[in-house]
């Protein structure tokens, strides 16, 4: 993984790909290597979806290995959603199989003069890139069919569907799963626009011939490894919830805590949540001889995905994610998990973040386009997006764009990107993160590695409430800085209840690079890959005013509770006071 | 006696059935069920003494605690009341997750609806409390729960039924009402509604 592959789609003569050395980039991986790339060479005012504006595909630092749950890809670019720089997050087989042929990240540039579609296959030989015009408006599905049918059934796909090709704002980059089923998408922020500007459909990459990336000390990073595996599999959230109940284990607990934002964040509870629960989800899929517990890539020990087939047992998605199932259920009254299943099973095909989708679609219903509660009408509303109707295109472009559109005032975004899950006027800490995110209003920039595990920005007084900001800040920071390592976020867990678990992770990835990693390190990575999208953002004219959540979350107060979010503004600009 | 709302009639639903079919039960313990305990005790007091859970499980294995809706973190200092509601979890993942866990590092993130002790005085009384019994929670605890009998809504009963995947009677092996034996197609088919129901189970090891 030493070196960049840069394609420039808008070459004279056609695409033209070339290999060079990382240069200033060496050491970087993941959102570090994506958000650095952006930072340096993409202009902060360029149009998203203009030639200058490029899309950045990288693999985790120990991707590639066979270390544990490192196969998440980061995908950078400037964000036509948020209009500022942008880092989704994706698992699949695309991590693995692109730092094993020895890319620390694709890169691709320009832009081609006409609407030919593009196919690009990567393999040990090379890099191919033909046009093929006969790709366009697949969805993913049929896609993915096509590609096997010519590569074979090991290959992994990087791929956009229609809403891609149409230039959506909410349009996602599909990874290809252990299956080779477009069912990992980095969904967040309008990625797959930015791959459709560039006239890329896919991206075959073939690994046959390169082997696994080795360790600079194979002894010791076996032994870490090992530990780490041992410290994920007995952990309760890492070895016994997360398999047994996906992430959608979390409906039941956030709906009791009155936080599940419901019929478009107007109450914190919704009342056919248990039939939506991963707890039921999980019965729905073991009665159908569906698959309970499993990885979204090879090497994932927690197994937090899982199969969802119909009542006849074919398969219809994977286990739906829990913010994809509060997105299409609880926020827009659905408590049909098989409408929720199917909904899920579009947003992948036609290439779509389901969280914005599920929050544009509340959104329409509260503007009087569909009444909340009916499952049927929210699959209409997203097979529109499909065909690219006009209706579709305005859904497609997310929930402010809708918002605007319908004239509806409580429209959930930050920077122009959907909220997700979790109600911040009941979980105010969370709100903070959400207004001050480089990212747009995102769940997963602030995660659950505490300062006392990091010692990240030093500790911090929970009982004061001004430590929900410093919390946030250190949560961003470290963050910031596993998304580099491509390790799922999921590792939190157990490394914040294990000291044996956090120390098996620091021991393997200083035995793979080499480098003994300390505290301050990870401080300093977290907190300069901030500091490079917050100077982008800067640059792009961002300002305070973009770090706040929507008025409404002040001025309503949320069911059951009735609390609104109270965090002042000058607190929240002290976020990135370091 | 059991909860028995005005206009309601009780009816006693015994089933027995094989044991793989009893994670089935997860939703309707998640939704909630009442039973009749002792009041104006601690919560721990209520779990480990009344309803016989570990107390090594309690301070273990339920990391997220819920009472009427607000998030517990002390459970020797909470204080459960008459028609108190009371939900369990195990630790959840994901930052609102470990936002809400009870004496967590993040318990900051989420003050406005954590659970404060009400002043005064509570004197120790016979009452009804309603329980919900979430994720690895529900299929540990629930089982015995279940075995000891609990009071669900007739609404939920029928729900239940209606829902519940074909293989769940296959497991069924017996069921009465009141003493009533009844088959299984009646048990699906009759009309639960404005009922309050005593659930209780036999459990047999499959064959």
């Amino acid at each position: 993984m030493d070196k960049l592959l840069r394609i420039n789609m808008g070459m004279d003569g056609g695409p033209k790909a070339s290999e060079e050395p990382l240069g200033d980039y060496a050491g970087l991986a993941g959102r570090g290597m994506t958000s650095a790339i952006v930072a340096k060479e993409v202009p902060p005012l360029c149009h998203p979806l203009g030639k200058n504006n490029k899309l950045v595909i990288a693999p985790g630092l120990l991707s590639g290995s066979h270390a544990a749950q490192s196969g998440r890809v980061s995908v950078g670019c400037k964000s036509p959603l948020t209009g500022g720089i942008k880092e989704a997050n994706s698992g699949g087989q695309g991590a693995q199989v692109l730092a094993r042929l020895g890319y620390a990240a694709i890169v691709l540039e320009g832009k081609p003069g006409d609407d030919t579609l593009y196919k690009i296959v990567i393999n040990k030989d090379g890099v191919e890139i033909t046009p093929d015009n006969s790709l366009k408006m697949m969805g993913n599905y049929d896609l993915i069919d096509t590609i096997r049918e010519a590569y074979g059934d090991k290959v992994a796909c990087i791929s956009i569907g229609p809403a891609g090709e149409m230039k959506m704002a909410a349009a996602s980059v599909a990874f290809t799963d252990v299956e080779q089923r477009p069912t990992r998408h980095a969904g967040r922020g309008g990625v797959g626009a930015v791959m459709g500007s560039k006239g890329v459909k896919v991206i075959v990459l073939d690994d046959t011939g390169m082997s696994a990336r080795s360790p600079k000390d194979p002894e010791k990073f076996k032994a870490a490894n090992k530990a780490f595996v041992q410290g994920l599999k007995k952990h309760p959230i890492t070895g016994e919830g997360l398999p047994s109940f996906g992430t959608n284990i979390l409906t039941n607990v956030i709906n009791e805590a009155g936080a599940l934002p419901t019929h478009n964040f107007k109450t914190g509870r919704f009342d056919g949540a248990s039939n939506i629960s991963g707890e039921t989800q999980s019965e729905i899929m073991k009665a159908r001889g569906g698959m309970v517990a499993h990885g979204c890539h090879k090497g994932c020990v927690i197994r937090c995905s899982g199969i969802y087939n119909d009542k006849d047992g074919n398969f219809v998605t994977k286990r739906p994610e829990y913010e994809t199932v509060w997105a299409h259920g609880g926020n827009c009254g659905i408590d049909d998990m098989d409408a929720i299943a199917e909904l899920d099973r579009l947003d992948d095909d036609y290439g779509l973040d389901t969280i914005e989708m599920g929050a544009a679609i509340g959104v329409a219903m509260d503007g009087g386009v569909a009444k909340f509660g009916d499952a049927q009408a929210a699959i209409n509303l997203l097979k529109e997006v499909g065909k690219g109707s006009p209706l579709g295109r305005i859904i497609g472009n997310g929930a402010a764009v809708t918002g605007k559109v319908f004239g509806v005032e409580r429209v959930p975004v930050v920077k122009g990107q959907a909220l997700p899950a979790y109600d911040p006027r009941s979980v105010q800490g969370m709100g903070v993160t959400y207004a001050t995110t480089t990212m747009g209003a995102d769940h997963t920039a602030g995660y659950a590695v505490t300062a006392n595990v990091l010692n990240v920005g030093g500790s911090v007084d929970p009982l004061n409430p001004e430590g929900q900001v410093e919390l946030s800040r250190n949560l961003q920071i470290a963050t910031a800085a596993i998304d580099a390592t491509g390790m799922c976020l999921f590792i939190a867990f157990a490394i914040l209840d294990q000291p044996e678990t956090f120390e098996a992770l620091v021991d393997m990835i200083g035995a793979f690079t080499g480098q003994d990693l300390t505290a301050d390190d990870v401080t300093e990575l977290g907190k300069t890959i901030l500091t490079f999208e917050r100077d982008f953002n800067s640059r792009a004219g961002f300002t305070q005013k973009d770090d706040r959540l929507p008025d409404f979350f002040k001025a309503e107060p949320l069911p059951p509770h009735n609390v609104t979010f109270d965090v002042k503004d000058e607190d929240l600009d002290r976020v990135y006071n370091w | 006696m059991a909860p028995e709302p005005e206009n309601h009639s009780t009816l006693n639903l015994k089933m027995t059935l094989e044991s793989d079919r009893l994670s089935l039960f997860s939703s309707l313990l998640g939704q909630g069920f009442t039973l009749k305990v002792r009041t104006g005790c601690s919560l721990r007091e209520l779990l480990c003494e009344q309803l016989g859970v570990r107390s090594d499980y309690v301070d273990q294995r339920i990391q997220t605690i819920f009472l009427d809706g607000k998030t517990v973190d002390d459970v020797d200092t909470a204080v459960i009341r008459q028609d108190s509601t009371l939900a369990l979890s195990a630790a959840m993942p994901g930052l609102a997750g470990a936002t809400l866990r009870r004496g967590g590092a993040y318990a900051a993130m989420r003050r406005q609806i954590s659970h404060q002790n009400k002043a005064g005085h509570d004197s120790v009384a016979d009452g009804v409390v309603m329980l919900k019994l979430f994720n690895l929670v529900a299929l540990e605890l629930g089982p015995g729960l279940l075995k000891q009998g609990i009071w669900v809504r007739g609404k939920q009963m029928e729900n239940f039924f209606k829902k519940v995947p074909e293989y769940f009677w296959s497991g069924c092996r017996a069921a009465e009402i009141d003493g009533t034996p009844l088959t299984m197609e009646k048990i699906g088919h009759m009309e639960w509604k404005h009922r309050q129901v005593f659930l209780k189970l036999e459990v047999k090891e499959n064959d």
